[in-house]
């Protein structure tokens, strides 16, 4: 197993995409701090200054963030090779498709893990600077580190996710450009609008898992942190058995 | 080198209501080149690839010495293939592309070198795949399929893409990988390719095995036929029938059942502009007659995709 690890990390390391990927991400998430750090008195904001919550929930959005390239980085594990045809070679390396697929999975958990890494490195020094030159207070309670520790279980799961839904569909545009769309707008409707359903959501239980509710107005919306983090693992349970299920039966033409 | 033999028994595939591949019976043999020769869509590449387990047969066996290829220890180290389809990130330079396959096999860390040398690749090593031409991709195919140095070595129309020299280079190439004792099975629809190369002959034709025979057998049984090159196509075939001689249209030419002596006089005698005309190998007329006639007997239980 340990050589089709090293070969997925090959793969990643060798497309310039997947650095292009990570760089635009963490870009996103320096733009994030900027803005989402109030100023002092400033009205109308969801977790003020001075709130104890603020670093949890300013690392809670860059792994947010960070969520969504995860995922597509999953994603793309398998529909980069039907795209380009190096699925074959990599099946006649490995004919049990399975072992395949573990390897993947486990390629995917170790980026996902980096891209924590990477996220914390950027957003916990950028937001303590920018909180302190406001003088504000920098609060890391327990909520932050609680929020840190499980950030690495949810990306782990999204990566899971993203890997076993590019096996089932295989078409890389359809894929991405789908979990995209659900990501970026599907569950940012739904969630608010239809807390009742929104809350059984992938995104949703993301946000109660990474203790989220507040800052994004959902106070009692959610499930407790503990049921959101059990269901996104069933989500990852359930994409994982379909994509074992499915992909060792598949012609590839 | 003891290389495995390659067994397909009753081979058959199904997509839907289309038989792909129906009840293909055949061997390939250590030290001979097995050429797989049959029209786009005879059902060519899903036999290869239910042999190296990328598709499932509906029913029959494909085998190396009795095992699938998904019970093969090691597999790259005993069969090496080059498929249509297998492709490569454009983004990957060749020597990363063949270090992921090493290193997921286990293969020494000098493997990608060697086989580039081989593959007459070396000084492009560290390019990008996507600048690579055609025929210099089909040749990084080839130093892949070699990486474990396979006994085994499996090629889907591996002339596709090369030009005359490269053409040229892969038939000494690969004649000479069978006669250092590999089974080589590759598949063509470029007869005078085969005609150079293989020494056996397996002739598909709607997904039937309607012929496997040694390349001389197959050279003795035909006499000879022409191809002619011409700006008027339709009328040198409206007179070709008038003539009874069964012909074939190939991209730009006429393959005919006929010495070329006839086809020149019959163009003559009608005015046709002929822009080429030569005598052509045995095994065209040969590998003609046979899907000729398979497509005649297949007429009424004829079924398109």
């Amino acid at each position: 197993m340990r050589p089709l690890v090293h070969a997925e990390m090959l793969k990643l390391r060798t497309t310039r995409s997947t650095g292009w990927l990570l760089l635009a991400t963490l870009a996103t998430e320096a733009l994030m701090v900027a803005f989402s750090i109030p100023k002092r008195g400033a009205q109308e904001v969801m977790v003020p200054l001075d709130d104890p919550g603020l670093m949890a929930a300013t690392i809670g959005t860059g792994l947010l963030i960070s969520q969504v390239l995860v995922t597509v980085f999953g994603v793309m594990a398998f529909t980069q090779e039907y795209r380009y045809g190096t699925i074959t070679s990599t099946y006649l390396i490995e004919p049990r498709r399975p072992r395949i697929l573990l390897a993947k999975l486990v390629a995917a958990t170790l980026v996902s893990a980096v891209v924590v890494v990477a996220t914390l490195v950027l957003v916990v020094p950028s937001s303590i600077i920018l909180i302190t030159s406001r003088d504000g207070d920098v609060t890391l309670g327990v909520q932050f580190w609680q929020v840190m520790g499980v950030g690495f279980v949810v990306l782990a799961a999204s990566a899971a996710i993203g890997v076993a839904l590019g096996a089932v569909v295989r078409h890389q545009i359809a894929a991405v450009v789908g979990v995209l769309v659900w990501m970026t707008a599907v569950e940012h409707v739904v969630i608010p609008a239809l807390p009742a359903l929104g809350r059984w959501m992938p995104g949703g239980a993301t946000l109660s898992v990474l203790q989220q509710s507040t800052s994004n107005g959902l106070d009692g919306d959610l499930l407790p942190p503990a049921g959101g983090g059990l269901v996104l693992l069933a989500y990852a349970a359930m994409a994982i058995t379909l994509a074992l299920v499915v992909t060792p039966k598949r012609d590839v033409v | 080198m003891r290389a495995s033999a390659v067994e397909l028994r009753n081979l058959t595939k199904t997509f839907g209501e289309l038989v792909a591949v129906d009840d293909v019976n055949a061997v390939a043999v250590p030290g001979q080149v097995t050429a797989l020769l049959g029209p786009n869509g005879a059902g060519k590449t899903t036999t290869l690839r239910m042999l190296l387990g990328l598709v499932a047969p509906t029913s029959g066996t494909a085998t190396f010495d009795g095992q699938r290829y998904d019970e093969l220890v090691d597999p790259v180290r005993r069969v090496g293939a080059l498929l249509e389809a297998s492709g490569c990130h454009p983004g990957r330079t060749a020597l990363a592309h063949l270090r992921i396959l090493a290193t997921a096999a286990r293969l020494p860390r000098r493997a990608p070198e060697q086989v580039l040398e081989e593959a007459e690749l070396e000084g492009d090593a560290r390019r990008r795949v996507g600048d690579y031409s055609l025929g210099m991709r089909q040749r990084l195919g080839l130093a892949a399929a070699m990486l474990g140095d396979p006994s085994v070595v499996i090629l889907d129309e591996p002339t596709n893409g090369l030009d005359p020299p490269g053409v040229r280079w892969l038939r000494g190439y690969v004649r000479r990988l069978a006669d250092e004792g590999r089974t080589v099975l590759l598949s063509s629809h470029v007869l005078s390719e085969v005609e150079l190369t293989a020494d056996h002959v397996l002739v598909l034709s709607r997904g039937r095995l309607v012929r496997s025979a040694r390349l001389d057998e197959l050279r003795a049984e035909a006499g000879n036929c022409s191809r002619a090159r011409t700006p008027e196509p339709e009328r040198l075939g409206a007179v070709l029938d008038a003539a009874g001689h069964a012909y074939r249209r190939t991209e730009g030419e006429l393959v005919v059942d006929a010495a070329p002596e006839r086809v020149g006089e019959l163009a003559a005698a009608h005015g046709i502009v002929l822009h080429a005309l030569a005598g052509s190998g045995g095994l065209e007329r040969a590998f003609f007659r046979i899907i000729g006639q398979s497509d005649a007997a297949a007429q009424p239980a004829e079924v398109r995709p």
